[in-house]
């Protein structure tokens, strides 16, 4: 029997190699049991190759990685009845119905006496189930695949970029789902790049960049030592704003719909420049304050934005 | 190796091949097409009747007799053309490709022939005929014969040289009985060749490989299931060719275990194919094409829709390289001639070729990826 840990998941010295390019450089991280552990990265990071070397999808070049106590190199055979997988771009077979899909994964399994329609409750695809994969909307085939890397009821869950592609409706309700699991205590290894995933879900999050982790722990954690300072946004404003603000010494920036965005470390000095502002004569149409989120906390670590375009959206 | 992995792969495949109509008509309606286009082309070629256009510028009772004569051999079904007309142009303005003419004072030769026994009389037959029209050499040449017996009888003494035909087979048989057993195994390979190259590709590049490797399936069962899964169809495929080819043709073959054996080895030869295929092509369409270059060649050149004694030396020689060629002798074997010991060898053969392909196949297949 291999050694249980507290540690579902221990990656050490991880790098992983294509031809020349290097895509996972020296990495080493440990995944809690029963926590939800958020790889976040824009594209191209290397999330996808961790994931799918630690789910045994792929072989490293060097490191160990330790699954639930056992070497993914070696041990694959032991390790997969134990964990469930939603790859990236999930798919299955067209013409299978939701019950029959399901029906046919849980039978891949030994032995897994699978609860059908509780899976099927739980992903709240009800109303779907006689319903073949090739008609489903993108959401549906997700909280589908979600379903099915749960047939064999799995210690550890690897969800790949679970809500890519879909619009923003059907994203929350897949993380309604992994609320759910959450709550169910499953261990769970999620990639994602929209922060708003990571910082709802997440207990853990690491931050992966250029094939490194740049830097890990809570979200709050990770905002509170990264960026500890509230973002004053002013809407509307006119010419002369900018340059109040700017003699006052803080450094405002543009947007590009007349917007001006000021770091302030106080409340205090949100009040003063809105009262240097009105002593001035000058407008602004209207403003907010808020606490920075894990956007900024990377905009700031890797000098880039987290993702270069808008979500896509999706038309079914 | 797992039989509930296996069953529930092939639950999967077979639903999945019943909801796809299209897939459904590849399967049964193209074979069946093909046995009813190419059985009708042979048929005929077995009970050829030619169209044959007769003037009769003599119009006399004799004449019309050797018409008679011409009708009643049963090679021919003649046509009477108007005496009045020009036979060149009624060839052209008609596209047939013969007429023959028989000329004018034809009664009052053969009189002076059977009577006054003078043998100086005779008569001259012309064909008019179009030379760039396949068949009418074929159909000249029959003529010739007919009218050679129909000289002999006249001269009232019995033929010295008789012949008579012994075929080498104890039953008769014709052509659509060897030309069955070749789309059989004709059919078979590209269900399985084509079968398992779009499957694979296609899941594969949907990605539902990648999903699959993370389940306790191995390779090995993968692969029986889509091995029993193509050979379910290739029986289904086989039984609608039989059943069309006893009911339209009344085909004369031989059923055995052989059957299976042969439809067994063909779907194991190039679905093994298929999965080498399947490894260096990576793009669905590339592997169709390259699937295509593959059974196109092997289609035309192991004796599959005609004998490959027609064939040049060089290629007859590359045929009997080819593994399709010994599907189709060994079906033959069996299903014709009736031959244990040749159909044995043949599967000697074919079974050393699904060993080799099968293993290399295996080893092709790709489970996990990026090495």
């Amino acid at each position: 029997m291999p050694k249980e840990t507290e540690y579902a998941i221990e990656v050490e010295n991880l790098t992983k190699r294509y031809g020349d390019l290097l895509a996972v450089n020296d990495i080493s991280f440990t995944v809690r049991r029963g926590e939800v552990f958020a790889f976040l990265g824009p594209n191209g990071a290397g999330k996808t190759t961790t994931v799918e070397i630690i789910d045994t999808i792929r072989t490293p070049t060097s490191g160990k990685v330790t699954l639930l106590g056992m070497d993914v190199t070696k041990k694959k055979h032991d390790i997969v009845p134990r964990i469930g997988v939603l790859p990236q771009g999930f798919s299955s077979f067209d013409r299978i119905t939701v019950r029959e899909t399901l029906q046919y994964y849980s039978r891949l399994f030994c032995c897994a006496n699978t609860d059908i329609d509780e899976l099927i409750e739980l992903v709240n695809l009800k109303d779907k189930t006689k319903e073949q994969y090739m008609n489903l909307s993108g959401g549906l085939k997700q909280r589908l695949g979600i379903a099915i890397a749960l047939v064999n009821d799995p210690e550890v869950v690897f969800l790949d970029e679970p809500t890519t592609g879909l619009d923003p409706r059907a994203r929350r309700e897949v993380w309604e789902v992994l609320l759910g699991l959450k709550k169910k205590g499953k261990t769970v290894f999620l990639t994602t790049h929209y922060m708003e995933e990571a910082e709802l879900l997440a207990d853990t999050v690491a931050i992966i960049s250029k094939g490194k982790i740049i830097a890990m722990g809570s979200p709050g954690e990770l905002i509170e030592s990264n960026a500890n300072y509230l973002a004053l946004t002013l809407h509307s404003v006119d010419e002369r704003t900018f340059e109040i603000v700017r003699k006052m010494g803080f450094e405002p920036i543009h947007d590009n719909h007349k917007n001006i965005k000021v770091r302030v470390e106080h409340t205090d000095d949100v009040q003063k420049i809105l009262n240097a502002i009105k002593s001035a004569g000058a407008l602004y149409l209207s403003l907010d304050v808020r606490k920075p989120n894990l956007e900024e906390v990377f905009l700031k670590l890797t000098g880039e934005a987290l993702r270069e375009d808008p979500p896509e959206m999706e038309a079914k | 190796m797992n039989l509930r992995i296996i069953s529930a792969n092939l639950v999967v495949k077979l639903t999945s091949f019943y909801r796809e109509k299209s897939a459904m008509l590849f399967t049964i309606a193209f074979p069946i097409i093909l046995i009813l286009v190419f059985g009708t082309i042979f048929m005929s070629q077995d009970n050829v009747s030619y169209h044959l256009c007769v003037q009769d510028l003599d119009q006399t009772n004799s004449s019309a007799q050797a018409v008679k004569t011409l009708e009643l051999s049963g090679t021919f079904k003649i046509t009477r053309v108007d005496p009045a007309v020009n036979a060149t142009r009624y060839v052209i303005e008609n596209q047939v490709n013969l007429v023959l003419i028989i000329p004018k004072g034809y009664e009052s030769s053969l009189m002076q022939r059977m009577t006054l026994n003078d043998f100086k009389a005779s008569v001259t037959i012309t064909y008019i005929y179009d030379p760039s029209s396949s068949s009418v050499a074929t159909k000249m040449q029959i003529l010739n014969a007919v009218l050679a017996g129909m000289n002999q009888e006249m001269s009232g003494y019995p033929p010295f040289i008789r012949s008579v035909q012994t075929s080498i087979l104890t039953k008769k048989y014709r052509f659509i009985d060897y030309f069955v057993p070749g789309i059989i195994a004709m059919s078979v390979m590209t269900l399985s060749l084509f079968g398992t190259v779009n499957l694979n590709t296609e899941l594969r590049q949907k990605g539902v490989i990648r999903k699959l490797s993370t389940t306790p399936i191995t390779r090995t069962d993968w692969i029986l299931s889509n091995i029993l899964y193509q050979f379910i169809l290739a029986v289904i495929s086989t039984i609608a060719m039989l059943l069309v080819s006893y009911a339209v043709f009344e085909v004369n073959l031989h059923i055995d275990a052989w059957l299976l054996a042969f439809i067994l080895l063909d779907v194991f030869a190039f679905v093994g194919i298929g999965m080498i295929l399947t490894r260096f092509v990576k793009e669905a369409q590339s592997a169709a094409a390259a699937a295509n270059a593959i059974s196109f060649p092997m289609m035309f050149l192991s004796g599959s829709f005609f004998p490959i004694e027609l064939m040049p030396g060089f290629l007859q020689t590359l045929a009997k390289t080819l593994p399709l060629y010994y599907v189709n002798e060994g079906l033959r074997a069996s299903m014709v001639f009736e031959d244990n010991m040749a159909a044995l060898r043949y599967s000697m053969v074919i079974g050393v070729f699904v060993v080799v392909v099968f293993i290399l196949g295996i080893i092709a297949t790709q489970w996990e990826e990026g090495k």
